[in-house]
């Protein structure tokens, strides 16, 4: 029996390499697994994983947008025979990953990278709430899980908007954690190294330390288990936390 | 504080027509610092002024929208005109704290937090660079940011997103700004304000619940307690704090 065998988890962000291999870990788990996003862009990735077996979907959907993140959910249960109960969000605004002055950062940029991450937070919690607070069968709340780098936690030159997006993005997950708890769904976020996105960030420039573990993990080995662990009913007295799984670099508090 | 300490140096302050930004501005002005009173209405922003003039010290009023590049531009312009440069920017105006469930938050109350909050942050960030950059080791930009921007909140989830934005900015720009001198950094009050005084009165029982689980078992003083940690990190004994967020709440929240 695998910790996710009868889940249907859905992942953002899987047309990068953390949120591919997150879903790929996933299926490993024993999930089937719901990629939302821009499908010319996750055929490769669904391609891979068919290929070992896995049930997996792509379902088109825009990030600005809470009717097509809504409709997205919504079509879930035809393509994989149920709904959601789990959700894995790492989706951000490809303007996010591309370093840059703040004082180079136009309005437009801005609200490309800031009110882009921030709305497409709040659409997909929403549609998540929506879809895990109307379960009817016994499958022990909901699960969500935020992806926010450990660079918003330390700050770093270059990725102001970045940084501040993330760190919006974490408090968000940690208010609703707060708020749907009663209706059984939890909240948590995952704080990979900032190697594990493509912002140009090694742990070493924001840190004195060097991973005690040797290094930022690898997406399927070492970060994905501990996402299914989340999305698990195991994790069920486990809400509100940020679990930094850098290879032990950030440790506060 | 030691009196002047400030002196020679200018300051904006957004959203000093009331509550922690009038009393930030009143604190800086104490210790000698020539305050511009950003606030979005006259009514407001004017008697501070006269007030803190009347104490002998030296402020004036600009009406000033924080969501509008133009007006924060404006705001910064007119400053550096009348007192030639500008050291110290604080950014505080905030509206947008009305209670709601994060599956409910709607584009309008969504957009009242991040345009005030956090546009307000760059807008506040990006426009009094030239000057803190000038103003080098004596440079200063504070955000007033709040616990719910650490803690998350039960009531105000739209408003824990965008403080903790205001955060993760200030972090961020302390890496970046620091080779220039500039400090970047950020208060979390908890202060008696009008807001908090209209929250008592809808709920009386708020009062006590805040004060049982502070510390110091009172509520903060716009001025007295909020002002003085702000101009603490405006002068120059806090040239070597910078990236950090100083929690004024009386020992309520020590998750830190």
């Amino acid at each position: 029996m695998k910790v996710l065998d009868g889940k249907v988890c859905v992942v953002t962000g899987a047309e990068y390499a953390l949120g591919a291999g997150l879903a790929a870990g996933l299926t490993d788990a024993g999930a089937a697994v719901a990629l939302l996003g821009d499908v010319s862009a996750l055929t490769p990735v669904v391609a891979d994983l068919e290929a070992t077996a896995a049930r997996v979907a792509a379902v088109e959907c825009r990030f600005d947008s809470r009717e097509s993140i809504e409709s997205a959910f919504s079509v879930i249960p035809d393509a994989l025979g149920s709904a959601a109960n789990g959700v894995v969000h790492a989706w951000m605004p490809a303007t996010a990953y591309e370093p840059m002055d703040l004082v180079a950062v136009d309005d437009a940029r801005w609200n490309s990278v800031w009110e882009g991450a921030l709305n497409a937070t709040r659409y997909v919690l929403q549609s998540s709430f929506s879809v895990l607070s109307n379960r009817t069968d016994d499958s022990n709340g909901g699960r969500i899980v935020v992806i926010t780098p450990t660079v918003a936690l330390s700050g770093a030159a270059g990725l102001v908007p970045y940084t501040t997006a993330v760190e919006g993005m974490r408090l968000m997950a940690k208010s609703a954690a707060r708020q749907w708890g009663p209706n059984g769904i939890t909240v948590n976020c995952l704080a990979p190294a900032p190697e594990q996105v493509p912002i140009g960030v090694a742990s070493m420039a924001v840190s004195l330390a060097p991973p005690a573990l040797g290094g930022p993990g690898d997406v399927v080995v070492d970060l994905a288990p501990i996402v299914a662990f989340l999305l698990s009913d195991a994790a069920h007295g486990l809400t509100g936390a940020t679990l930094c799984a850098d290879g032990g670099v950030w440790m506060a508090p | 504080m030691t009196d002047n300490r400030l002196a020679g140096r200018t300051a904006i302050i957004t959203g000093a027509g009331q509550g922690v930004g009038e009393g930030i501005a009143r604190a800086l002005a104490r210790d000698g610092a020539r305050v511009v009173i950003a606030a979005r209405r006259s009514e407001t922003g004017e008697p501070v002024a006269e007030a803190i003039r009347a104490n002998g010290g030296e402020a004036m009023c600009i009406v000033t929208d924080v969501t509008n590049r133009e007006s924060m531009a404006e705001c910064v312009n007119k400053t550096v005109a009348k007192f030639g440069g500008l050291e110290i920017m604080v950014h505080n105006a905030f509206r947008g704290g009305r209670p709601h469930r994060l599956e409910e938050l709607d584009d309008e109350l969504w957009q009242q937090n991040s345009r005030t909050a956090v546009w307000g942050s760059y807008y506040s960030a990006v426009l009094a660079f030239p000057y803190l950059s000038v103003a080098g080791d004596r440079g200063r930009l504070i955000f007033i940011t709040s616990p719910a921007g650490v803690e998350g909140s039960a009531n105000l989830p739209a408003y824990g997103s965008v403080k903790a934005a205001q955060r993760a900015m200030a972090k961020s720009l302390a890496r970046e700004w620091g080779p220039l001198g500039i400090t970047v950094n950020c208060v979390a009050p908890v202060a008696e304000t009008p807001a908090l005084t209209s929250a008592f009165s809808q709920n009386p029982a708020l009062k006590s619940l805040i004060e049982d689980r502070t510390s110091l078992r009172r509520i903060g003083d716009p001025e007295h307690d909020i002002g003085a940690v702000a101009s603490f990190l405006a002068g120059d004994e806090a040239s070597y704090v910078s990236g950090q967020t100083l929690v004024c709440d009386g020992g309520s929240f020590l998750g830190l």
